[in-house]
């Protein structure tokens, strides 16, 4: 072939690349953008959510956005990023962070109601390749995390509810196995900056500090809880704290934990109770978080401030409705049913009719 | 003199058109570092600068580029003049892969790189019996740091032998040296300038990195991930600071290094 031809075929070549993007801007206007923001452990069922409404729902592209729980919230509170819907592990992120946070430009609060839509349970996935995988079970656990050749993986407590969570549960476990070295063996010289523990009045207060930097290699820190889960493929961690959801939906083997400790049962919620985690610090202006030991409870809200709030609450009441829990129990999430709200009279009426 | 203005004009028509357009795109690249630099105030940034999370992650990622960019010389250097010296069947297939962790995405360019130095992959077990680990380690940000920013450097190379004249190194060969004594005695000093080059380039490019190393290593935070987990964690005002501190010292290293790579080169 001559040189110019074969110059002319490049350039033409090069000129149809450069139009390309024209032709796809063309036809992706036309949708309406939903901008959810999910926690990183919801991230497989709301994609068969998105799936299922974008079919009945052509005209809308939901847009989704995954953070450990504490970003997703400030996503909207902190970082002016703008949503429609909003969900997170724990519920009770939504009045603690939103609640008393206003809107700069209509001085509303960013939130004024939550749903609580689903429970989980937390406990340790792992592979097949997992040191000690074959023996581990419900009563040596801890045991073999704290084995010297074994690698965990714990999300940051500073971001993500596994994290905090993941705290709790090594807590509870003292009690639970009668052992008050547990926490201490598993975190008590892991973090550059301890992670301490106080009890006063049957109240067991885990406290975060600013800095949560694993000390040694034994111990991998990750923002989001689903952050852990290529470096468990990749053979790089053996266990890794997480909800059951997640392991399951990952093909992950998955230790379950006791209930009295798994934070899975409202049986033993007052039980759970007795533990809380606390960050001293001013990491989040105004508000200090606090967590008080619960049995786990998602959560989600549309902000005051959504762009588009008709949208949202259809998307919101398609995934209360039978329809949305069957996705959750097919990606075995337990959904609550029906979905609680703590402030009825606040929310969009066609979610408030599902809720009877 | 208007009349001589105008037809200066119009004989420039093609150049002062250039220019407009030019400039539109150099205001789209300095307008935003302008604003990066500027808008943090100087105590802001001097107590930036005194956060030893700032300090260490910034260090960390200076000295991991310079680890990376000494590999990428010793490794690079060699290879660089076989290729500006020899064609052989498939070459401009070696060339071309040569490119690809330019145009890869770089978190795919980290995940290809944990499947080869993760703990159970056989560089990783290779390593693991010398002590050295790739997961959250200095190692692991080097080994990404030179797989995405080694082409740059052997592309300058190369481009610098190919421009010295083959009729040189003969000569010297000729006249008695040997092949290695005609390498660093002639080929590598008359291409120097473009290795250089090629060495800042690599060394800037490294310092950037920040998708392939995020894979294999969160901790210790080189400052892009630092200034990414200041944003997501804290919010702009707290990674605005960093960020200008970031751009600030690459901006003056990098200025100083090019005045000693062209600076003196007379034209």
């Amino acid at each position: 072939m001559c040189m110019v031809t074969k110059q002319r075929i490049s350039t033409a070549f090069i000129i149809a690349l450069l139009l390309i993007p024209l032709l796809n801007t063309g036809c992706g206007s036309s949708k309406t953008p939903l901008p959810v923001i999910v926690a990183g452990s919801f991230m497989v069922p709301i994609e068969d959510l998105e799936t299922k409404f974008e079919e009945l729902h052509p005209d809308i592209d939901v847009q989704v956005e995954g953070h450990g729980s504490i970003q997703v919230i400030r996503q909207v509170t902190e970082l002016d990023k703008e949503a429609d819907v909003l969900i997170v592990a724990d519920y009770s992120l939504i009045p603690m962070m939103m609640y008393n946070t206003t809107i700069a430009s209509s001085d509303e609060p960013y939130a004024d109601w939550y749903l609580s839509f689903a429970t989980n349970s937390l406990g340790l996935a792992y592979t097949n390749t997992s040191k000690y995988g074959s023996e581990i079970n419900q009563s040596n656990w801890y045991d073999i995390l704290t084995r010297p050749d074994v690698t965990v993986g714990i999300a940051d407590a500073r971001l993500d509810s596994c994290g905090y969570r993941a705290f709790m549960t090594c807590q509870l476990a003292e009690d639970y196995y009668d052992d008050a070295s547990i926490f201490e063996q598993l975190f008590g010289n892991s973090f550059t900056w301890p992670v301490t523990v106080s009890g006063e009045d049957g109240i067991q207060t885990i406290h975060v500090p600013e800095i949560l930097e694993p000390k040694n290699d034994r111990l991998v820190l990750r923002g989001n809880s689903v952050w852990l889960l290529f470096l468990l493929d990749a053979g790089e961690i053996d266990y890794a704290f997480q909800y059951r959801s997640v392991a399951e939906q990952h093909g992950h083997s998955f230790l379950e934990l006791p209930p009295e400790i798994d934070l899975s049962s409202d049986d033993y919620a007052t039980s759970y109770g007795s533990v809380m985690v606390k960050m001293d610090f001013q990491r989040f202006g105004s508000v200090q978080p606090e967590f008080n030991g619960e049995p786990i409870i998602y959560g989600l809200t549309i902000p005051n401030n959504a762009p588009h709030p008709d949208i949202a609450a259809e998307f919101v009441s398609f995934l209360i409705s039978t329809q949305g829990q069957a996705i959750l129990t097919d990606n075995d999430q337990p959904p609550i049913v029906p979905a609680q709200t703590d402030n009825p009279e606040a929310l969009p009426a066609e979610i408030r009719e599902l809720l009877q | 003199m208007i009349k001589n203005t105008f037809q200066y004009l119009h004989q420039r028509r093609l150049t002062l058109t250039f220019l407009l357009i030019g400039m539109v795109i150099l205001l789209f690249i300095f307008i935003p570092l302008g604003r990066m630099i500027f808008s943090s105030n100087p105590s802001v940034l001097w107590n930036t600068l005194l956060d030893k999370e700032v300090r260490d992650s910034i260090w960390l990622s200076i000295y991991t580029a310079l680890i990376a960019t000494a590999f990428g010389l010793f490794f690079g250097v060699p290879l660089a003049y076989f290729l500006a010296r020899h064609s052989f069947p498939g070459k401009r297939l070696v060339e071309a892969l040569i490119d690809v962790p330019i145009v890869v995405p770089h978190i795919a360019a980290g995940i290809a790189l944990l499947f080869v130095f993760g703990k159970n992959y056989f560089g990783g077990k290779a390593f693991d019996a010398i002590g050295i680990g790739f997961r959250d380690a200095a190692p692991g940000i080097i080994i990404a740091m030179i797989f995405v920013s080694v082409p740059f450097l052997i592309n300058s190379a190369k481009q610098g032998f190919e421009d010295v004249d083959e009729r040189l190194e003969k000569v010297a060969r000729t006249l008695g040296a040997s092949p290695w004594q005609t390498f660093f005695k002639i080929s590598l000093p008359l291409a120097r300038r473009s290795i250089f080059g090629g060495t800042v380039m690599m060394w800037a490019r490294s310092i950037s990195e920040f998708g392939a190393v995020l894979v294999l290593t969160s901790h210790p935070s080189i400052a892009p991930i630092l200034v990414y987990d200041r944003l997501v964690e804290h919010g702009l005002e707290y990674a605005l600071p960093v960020a200008s501190l970031l751009i600030i010292i690459t901006l003056v290293i990098f200025v100083v290094l090019r005045y000693f790579a062209y600076g003196s080169k007379k034209q």
